[in-house]
């Protein structure tokens, strides 16, 4: 017993041995004793004599340093030097500022959300973090865990400042809860500029045109893949459907469907975009299943695909990964242009979290997050397109997303949500991935009809999309 | 201070839940141990034999009531939020009952999930058994004397490689046309048709294989080490000289021998295929559409991806009952035939 009693002092002492020898950064009160020779006058004679003195140095307590606690996905090549961006704009305003950030490896935000899921459950937010619009950031309001900011938004005047679509994908019950610093549009169609200038074609419009382009080039190269892509993250699956369903129904019907306001068994458009989404894979590279975005990507300057249909994303993907340049070796069209020319988008934003530590310090930051002088430098290496509509196109050095800016510029009424920062809630869009990447591989138009209203009442989308308005 | 002496407890236990106690092999193990590291005379004070100082009660109790309640604590609270209405990302513990059951039982994707975890239990177990029975043979034959130990490292070295390395190397290899398998098959003239993890109807079969080869070295190390008991070289060396055959040897001596061996094995690779996650996340994230999908990569997509954390919670305490039902009594069986 007296072993182990001993064993333990020891390590106790060892501890304490070992934290003394740690550096000591906290400023401490002080007691400094000196010895001070005085000379003392005693009646008359002068004398010297030794006083102790005590001297008590009061350290000033250091003025707490204002910090920001910041929690985003942006950890890839190419989003981490966006997310320096951010930072470095925030710095130039705000020097003084300590931002911690905890950054999460892993795109798309699945395990952001791991990480962030649990701290905010024990009570631990941080002051702010990405998100999504859409359902992905009603799932945080409803949870309670953002404040609204309708202050903060009418003092910028914001709503005016960004297209309305944008704005309205942001707001849940008439409060703005986040600021978007970008959008990211889902449906372009990017294609090798050599092969269509090789075989004298012109970018496909519409369906139609899609299928009698991949004819024509399956015609003269069959090795090559007709249209790239990856379906690893199940959500590339959807994106091609939904150009292909947006053509069908047209934009109002294709909202209200998200919405959950048709039925998926008597909606004709519905059927008719899955068997057209099933004439597709004849085209479409054999091993979509195991590739990520990236990956599939990649494969059109590797020479095995020819386009693919993708977010604005790619183009740093296809420059920086690929040695491509926009406009030069690759181009891209958003995709269908009739009948009407609609951009799919979702923002990265954030807002500032319930029971946040640094609450002033965050209204701050996102003062800076929706200025100009974030917005340029951030998006312009992130991909995305300017959230604010009255910045200049020409600060992006691609010709796509000058064009793109200007269109929205131009058109801020033709934005609706995509597949990420959906429409439906989350519950249901993962199960609606998996449904449609299933499809692909094993069509059955009816049972996955079945499928897919099954999941609209399981997930109770019709009243949980009610909150999106469109136009 | 004084508290009930462990050995004392472990009595009880004994006395009054005999035949569970039993499940546990090695609770006379234990009790045996205590008993012998507490002598009844500590200071040269006689003390009762059932009596607990403060110290012993730290150093043998504390740590078993942490493990009692991070493990059957978090256990029970899963059940718990299984049976609530937790969906979104704010807890909510509202009493649901088994609505997330029924919601799993009426989902196509659950029984998909359920027959790949089968498919999991029943192709990651037998194979690796047999394969890993004819290779620890092989390597005991010792055909290559000088070379043995270097094979012996060479098959037990993907054991040390995490999942997700061997994962992704073998999704590179599967690529159907850049892969290296097709590249070679069509090196040698044969046009491959095979389109490994991207058919989904063979996806899993593929997904299998890479388990089978990460654990085949570990299994052949199990089989050989329960070759070496003394009968059994006695046995073998018999035979031997009656010149039986080497496959007779190894049917009729050496398998029906090492059964103690071979059920600690099975147990091991039993739990290691049920709880399969790292593969099928890495190599087909459950795809092609949801076909190799498994319980525990639903799970994870149910509570962190659609927000559904009472069903995740559902699925886990599914996943806990297969483990339960098939798993632990066999593990337990197999414990204690490895002690006798």
């Amino acid at each position: 017993m007296k072993k182990i009693f001993a064993l333990l002092s020891a390590l106790m002492i060892f501890s304490m041995i070992l934290s003394a020898c740690a550096p000591q950064t906290v400023v401490q009160t002080v007691v400094v004793t000196e010895v001070v020779t005085q000379e003392v006058v005693v009646e008359g004679t002068p004398q010297v004599k030794e006083v102790v003195k005590t001297v008590v140095v009061e350290a000033t307590p250091e003025p707490k340093k204002p910090q920001l606690i910041i929690f985003n996905w942006w950890t890839a090549p190419g989003e981490r030097e966006a997310a320096d961006a951010m930072y470095e704009a925030f710095k130039a305003k705000y020097p003084d500022v300590e931002i911690i950030e905890n950054p999460t490896p892993g795109g798309g935000g699945v395990n952001q959300r791991v990480v962030l899921q649990a701290r905010m459950t024990a009570g631990l937010p941080p002051d702010t973090f990405q998100t999504l619009g859409g359902a992905e950031l009603k799932a945080y309001v409803d949870a309670g865990q953002l404040e609204p900011l309708d202050d903060l938004w009418a003092q910028l005047d914001y709503a005016n400042k960004i297209p309305g679509p944008l704005a309205k994908a942001v707001t849940v019950d008439g409060h703005p809860y986040v600021v978007p610093l970008n959008m990211h549009i889902q449906n372009i169609l990017y294609y090798n500029k050599a092969l269509f200038d090789e075989l004298q074609l012109t970018p496909p419009t519409n369906y139609d045109e899609l299928v009698a382009t991949c004819e024509a080039i399956k015609a003269a190269k069959p090795d090559l893949a007709c249209i790239g892509l990856g379906s690893k993250e199940k959500w590339g699956d959807a994106f091609v459907f939904d150009a292909v369903f947006m053509e069908e129904a047209g934009p109002a019907d294709y909202v209200k469907f998200y919405k959950g306001e048709l039925d998926p068994a008597t909606f004709e458009p519905f059927k008719r975009s899955l068997e057209k989404f099933q004439a597709l894979a004849p085209y479409i590279n054999t091993d979509h299943a195991g590739l990520t975005w990236d990956q599939a990507t990649a494969l059109l300057p590797g020479g095995t695909a020819a386009m693919t249909l993708m977010g604005t994303w790619a183009i740093g993907a296809l420059e920086k990964g690929g040695g491509w340049k926009a406009g030069m070796d690759f181009g891209a069209v958003t995709f269908p242009q009739k009948p009407e020319r609609i951009l799919l988008f979702h923002p990265d934003t954030y807002g500032l979290a319930k029971g946040a530590p640094n609450p002033e310090t965050t209204l701050k930051w996102l003062e800076v997050v929706a200025s100009p002088e974030l917005q340029i430098p951030t998006d312009v290496i992130q991909g995305g397109l300017f959230a604010r509509t009255d910045i200049d196109p020409t600060e992006f050095p691609d010709p796509i997303r000058q064009e793109l800016m200007q269109y929205v510029r131009d058109n801020p009424d033709k934005l609706i949500l995509d597949q990420h920062g959906s429409i439906a809630p989350s519950s249901f869009t993962s199960e609606y991935w998996n449904v449609i990447a299933s499809f692909l591989v094993q069509p059955d138009v009816n049972a996955t009809i079945q499928q897919v209203a099954s999941l609209f009442q399981q997930f109770n989308v019709k009243d949980a999309s009610a909150w999106y308005q469109w136009p | 201070m004084q508290f009930p002496h462990p050995y004392r407890i472990l009595k009880i236990i004994n006395k009054r839940f005999r035949s569970p106690s039993q499940w546990l092999a090695l609770t006379s193990i234990q009790g045996r141990q205590v008993s012998a590291i507490t002598s009844p005379v500590v200071r040269g004070r006689k003390r009762r034999r059932d009596q607990l100082t403060l110290a012993e009660f730290l150093v043998f109790v504390v740590p078993l009531l942490i493990f009692v309640v991070i493990l059957y604590g978090t256990l029970i609270w899963t059940f718990y939020v299984s049976l609530a209405n937790w969906s979104g990302i704010a807890a909510n513990y509202e009493f649901a009952g088994f609505k997330w059951y029924q919601s799993l039982f009426n989902n196509i994707r659950f029984w998909v999930d359920v027959q790949n975890n089968l498919k999991w239990l029943i192709l990651g177990v037998i194979p690796t058994v047999f394969l890993a029975i004819f290779l620890a043979y092989l390597l005991e034959l010792a055909p290559f004397p000088a070379i043995e130990s270097y094979i012996r490292t060479l098959i037990l070295y993907p054991v040390a490689m995490s999942f997700i390395v061997t994962g992704t190397i073998w999704s590179w290899m599967y690529e159907p046309k850049r892969g290296v398998f097709n590249t070679i098959l069509s090196a040698l003239g044969v046009q491959s048709q095979l389109t490994y993890t991207t058919n989904p109807s063979t996806a899993t079969y593929w997904l299998i294989l890479i388990f089978i080869w990460q654990y085949l070295g570990f299994a052949v190390i199990i089989v050989q080490s329960s070759f070496r008991t003394s009968e059994l070289q006695e046995m073998i060396e018999a035979a031997t000289v009656d010149g039986a055959s080497k496959l007779r040897i190894l049917f009729s001596i050496i398998i029906p021998n090492i059964r103690s061996g071979l059920l600690v094995l099975v147990s091991l690779l039993l739990i290691s295929t049920l709880k399969v996650f790292d593969i099928v996340y890495i190599v087909t994230f459950g795809g092609p559409g949801i076909s190799t999908d498994v319980l525990s990569l639903y799970m994870f997509i149910a509570t962190f991806q659609q927000h559904l954390v009472s069903m995740g919670a559902a699925l886990g305490v599914i996943i806990f009952l297969i483990a339960f039902i098939i798993v632990i009594p066999y593990t337990i069986y197999a414990l204690r035939r490895w002690f006798e």
